[in-house]
């Protein structure tokens, strides 16, 4: 009888060191990413390795930061950045960690405001941090700028708007600056004799143009995953609903969508449908654009942070390419918008360190580090003079649309409270499909902004 | 003449059947041929005609895969199902073993209640269990993974493990309890040295559920050095940047590891799958 | 042996036990409270709301496009794999088919070892619209009118992720048929046989009578498992075009980890813990019921 229990207890023991262990080696997981992978131990022995060096160390400090850049050359970039600014600052220990668009979008909710959530991660102006910012979550960083102006100044203001709340909060610092525009395939445009569109009605004659002709799809469009469609609509919302009602509708409590604008602004995307590829909800903005890269279709509507990809597709060959603008509408709205809202990382209001999160910031997103990522990379942050010294036409290009942009648009969907959102991105699938009229769609939109108004008291 | 007709009929229907079997079979390895036809292609190759044969097979496809991550993932699998498969056979074994040979008290309902998990889907569980593994400190490691495997395969697994364990003779048992012998001690030199043949294939039915997860895997982990396979392959799929024929190759180096187990231990995956019929 | 019991013999049953317990029946059971709150992963906050949840529910206008998908997938299931699966065990059984057996067999049954992930994956670049293999081939044999947007199509949608569904499972039930009437006694048969019944008469009379525990306990699976239908969704079509191919399983996911509306998942999670519960006791009914 004894000697049975003995033998449970035995086996109890070896269960709990079991697990234990497995804990070890599965915590050191969140570990192994800290800008140090090269070393590739055994998960157990890199955890040791982290328990000593923290002992020798006395106090290193921990920051998780979480990003949804995984592609390369941008998630190499931001990992070699890390571990230079380790190097630099020993006591720092910055824990890398990535998703993809989606689920980040996923992820990044379930983790703020637990113990898990990460000091420094990439979030959405607008709406998307704004939920955050309701329940106190955000870091205010309006002090940190204020108490060092030569940072403030680095920045360039138009740029901040957007990461600044209605208050006055400032609560993120952008990492990309971005923009939307049609890049069209100059060949193709030679070819068939055409300018490049400045209103709507020219822009509908150059589709008909292409479409004519019958060689080429004149709009390369795929909205498989719901957002592109959205960005359409929120750059013909832009133009068609005054700048007061939009900023209304966007408050979730406030939201109401009843302006005519927002109607005609599906009727003029539905007029799109029929010049975009055969089967845009059934593929990916990405599997689009290699119609547009592979010479197969005329125009896009394309992120400014997509020129990468560009040249990535089209390396080897010869693609003549260039940029416009959204054409312009005439409407109620604003026609100096261009959509396409700096994404930048904000500060975990709850992080233990918040002056080094900032100060780790100031560096990361600054003017330096900003020069080397708009050559590597091609994306620019927010400090000024990042583009100096660049060469790319298609890139100093870009900058320049930015930069001289009066204001920059929010995403559609990253401004729209969430079931407004799923609501309204649902309707615009279906609006390219032809299932759906505007009219009955907006009927739709309007009474879940109505029972939003409910969920957010 | 009639027997040669019957003979004719015989062999015309033979080959009709064959018809049949061969077109199922096509319909089923299309596909893969497809997905290993692109996977050697270039990107260029697969948007301009995806049922052409690539100019050059382009092997590196497979290796760019493999360096993108897949090692990781298969090591990051292999090392969660062995913590998952050990859990539930250890748990479970002692479960039926406890319930079937014991004559405890209140076998029958606890017997009950654990099997009524059989009935009970992951998806209802999701919500507070996410919360339980935040709440816990789990999120993001492997136990958060590991733990919920091992308690959604147990009903199953010790049911199956149950049913074996009654159908062996009391006697073998007997006769150790006159040498002696502990009931731990009958359990690991009798019960468990008799069961080896449905152990491996509780083994391998947990293995292909483990394996394939995802819907835990999917909301539990974070990092990606704790991702497992059919994770790792979501992470191909990027937004903006889209390298597809990598992302084929790796989905076809991902599918292999079962599909050669199951060649080389057909008859134990046959067992296996067929003894529970739970499908994953 | 001994009438006393040893209460250190309940060692052995409480681990097992305690996990079932303590990850299977506290969230389920959890998830029903849950249900009458309205709460967000990042916020701490809950707050009653009765029934709200479940109005907002069957309210939604998604509601009944869930519920006819998910039916669709279950109606179909049974048709094309308990069905034609049992066909196709049939005939491989048959005489006719003869050493080709295994081989055929073993083709039919790898795809369900494939995971969810890889094989959603991989239809989404077959359905492709332009770079698909399934338009590609119907344009090569000249039918380029048949070419369809597949996934993108808010009609075809869901039946396209149900085809790639019956894809992968169908040989697994057929696999399942036939070692269940490769159980039936070469008695019978023989005798079937002396009687002079064709191949179809005996699988009628004899088969599939002898095996019908085993055809039930098939369906029932596959009717549970299309109430729990999540992954093949989540990695093909996301629940589009708008919410065409939304199905329970995506829509308590889509709630909890992506609308901030976590007591409406759990109110969809007590829907799907209704539906499937219902479903075992049928399935535990009928077994028993076999056995008698």
């Amino acid at each position: 009888m004894k000697k049975m229990i003995k033998r449970l207890l035995a086996i109890g023991v070896a269960t709990v060191m079991m697990a234990s262990l497995a804990a070890c080696g599965s915590s050191s997981g969140g570990s192994a990413d800290s800008g140090k992978t090269e070393e590739a131990a055994e998960p157990a022995e890199q955890a040791e390795q982290a328990e000593q060096t923290e002992q020798a160390a006395g106090d290193v400090k921990t920051i998780k930061f979480f990003h949804r850049f995984p592609d390369d050359p941008a998630n190499s970039f931001i990992e070699e950045k890390i571990a230079e600014y380790e190097a630099a600052h020993p006591d720092i220990d910055i824990v890398v960690t990535s998703a993809q668009n989606q689920p980040f979008k996923e992820k990044i909710k379930t983790v703020v405001g637990t113990p898990e959530e990460p000091d420094i991660y990439y979030s959405w102006a607008g709406e998307f941090s704004e939920r955050f910012i309701r329940e106190n979550l955000i870091l205010d960083l309006t002090p940190y700028l204020e108490a060092d102006p030569a940072w403030k100044d680095s920045l360039i203001q138009s740029q901040m708007v957007n990461y600044t709340t209605d208050d006055g909060m400032v609560y993120g610092i952008p990492f990309r600056l971005d923009g939307k525009v049609f890049a069209y395939n100059r060949d193709i445009f030679e070819e068939l004799n055409l300018e490049v569109p400045k209103t709507w009605d020219e822009f509908i004659k150059v589709l008909d143009a292409i479409k004519a002709d019958g060689r080429y799809t004149p709009l390369a469009e795929g909205n498989q995953d719901q957002w592109p469609g959205a960005h359409y609509i929120g750059t013909l919302n832009q133009m068609l609903v005054p700048d007061d009602v939009r900023a209304k509708d966007f408050n979730p409590s406030t939201g109401e969508f009843t302006d005519p604008g927002y109607v005609q602004a599906l009727d003029l995307y539905q007029q799109l449908v029929p010049y975009m590829n055969i089967g845009v909800n059934g593929m990916t903005h990405d599997m689009a654009r290699q119609l547009f890269t592979t010479g197969q279709a005329a125009m896009c509507y394309i992120e400014l942070v997509e020129i990468t990809n560009l040249y990535q597709e089209t390396e080897g060959t010869e693609f003549n390419w260039g940029m416009f603008v959204f054409p312009t509408v005439e409407g109620a709205g604003n026609p100096n918008i261009l959509t396409g809202e700096p994404e930048g990382f904000v500060v975990s209001a709850n992080t233990k360190y918040p002056d080094e999160c900032v100060e780790f910031l100031k560096w990361f997103l600054g003017p330096e580090v900003g020069a080397q990522q708009a050559e590597v990379v091609g994306w620019f942050n927010a400090s000024k003079g990042v583009a100096d010294n660049l060469t790319d036409e298609g890139l100093k290009e870009a900058y320049d649309l930015i930069m001289n942009a009066e204001q920059m648009g929010p995403w559609f969907d990253a401004s729209l409270y969430s079931t407004v959102c799923e609501e309204y991105l649902r309707q615009i699938s279906d609006i390219t499909n032809g299932d759906v009229t505007s009219a009955d769609a907006m009927a739709k939109i309007q009474k879940t902004a109505k029972e939003a108004q409910d969920l957010v008291k | 003449m009639e027997n040669n007709h019957g003979k004719n009929k015989r062999i015309f229907m033979t080959i009709l059947v064959h018809l049949f079997l061969i077109i199922l079979v096509l319909i089923i390895v299309l596909p893969m041929c497809w997905l290993f036809l692109n996977s050697l292609k270039t990107n260029q190759e697969m948007f301009r005609d995806s049922i052409a044969l690539p100019a050059v097979p382009r092997f590196e496809n497979w290796i760019n895969a493999w360096n993108k991550g897949l090692y990781n993932y298969f090591l990051s699998s292999l090392i969660t199902s062995a913590m998952s498969i050990a859990g539930i056979l250890l748990l479970s074994s002692l479960l039926a073993y406890g319930l079937t040979r014991l004559n405890l008290p209140g076998s029958g309902i606890f017997f009950i209640i654990v099997l009524g998990g059989m009935a009970l889907s992951e998806q209802v569980a999701l919500v507070p269990l996410f919360k339980m593994i935040q709440a816990l400190g789990l999120y993001n490691t492997r136990l958060a993974v590991v733990l919920p495997y091992i308690a959604f395969r147990i009903p199953f697994t010790m049911f199956l493990l149950r049913s074996y364990f009654l159908g062996i003779p009391k006697e073998l048992e007997e006769a150790a309890i006159l040498d002696g012998a502990t009931t731990l001690q009958i359990f690991y030199r009798i019960v468990l040295p008799i069961s080896r043949p449905v152990l491996a294939s509780a083994a391998i039915v947990n293995l292909n559920f483990v394996w394939n997860e995802f819907l835990f895997a999917n909301i539990f982990l974070e990092d990606r050095k704790l991702m497992t396979i059919p994770l790792g392959l979501m992470t191909f799929q990027g937004d903006l940047k889209s390298d597809y024929v990598t992302m084929l190759a790796g989905i076809l180096i991902a599918s292999m590891p079962m599909v050669i187990m199951y060649l080389c231990m057909q008859k134990q995956f046959v067992r296996g799958l067929t003894s529970g019929a739970v499908k994953g | 042996m001994k009438k006393k019991v040893k209460w250190s013999n309940y060692l052995y049953i409480i681990p097992g036990l305690f996990m079932v317990l303590a990850f299977v029946y506290v969230p389920i059971i959890t998830n029903v409270v849950y249900s009458f709150f309205r709460l967000s992963s990042y916020s701490s906050s809950m707050k009653f709301v009765a029934l709200d949840n479940y109005r907002r529910l069957f309210t939604s206008d998604t509601f009944p496009v869930m519920i006819r998908n998910n039916i669709y997938y279950c109606v179909i299931s049974l048709i094309v794999q308990v069905g034609f699966g049992t066909v196709i065990a049939l005939v491989l059984e048959s005489k006719l088919v003869g050493r080709m057996n295994a081989f055929y067999r073993s083709v039919y049954f790898i795809p369900s070892l494939i995971s969810l992930t890889a094989v959603g994956l991989m239809f989404n670049f077959i359905y492709n619209p332009t770079a698909g293999m399934l338009n590609g081939f119907l344009k090569a044999i000249g039918q380029p009118g048949l070419q369809q947007i597949w996934l993108g199509d808010r009609k075809l949608a869901i039946f396209c992720i149900i085809a790639m569904s019956q894809w992968q499972y169908t040989g697994y039930i057929a696999m399942l048929m036939i070692v269940a009437f490769q159980n039936v006694s070469m008695d019978y048969i023989e005798a079937a046989i002396i009687d002079g019944a064709g191949p179809i008469r005996r699988a009628i009379s004899i088969y599939i009578p002898l095996a019908k525990e085993q055809l039930l306990v098939c369906s029932i699976i596959t009717v549970i498992g299309a109430f729990k239908l999540f992954t093949e969704v989540y990695t093909t079509t996301s629940g589009g075009p708008g919410d065409a191919s939304q199905v329970l399983g995506l829509f308590l996911y889509q709630n909890a980890f992506l609308h901030d509306d976590m007591g409406m998942a759990a109110a969809t999670g007590v829907l799907i813990f209704v539906i499937t519960v219902t479903l075992s006791i049928i399935q535990l009914r009928i077994t028993r019921s076999g056995q008698d």
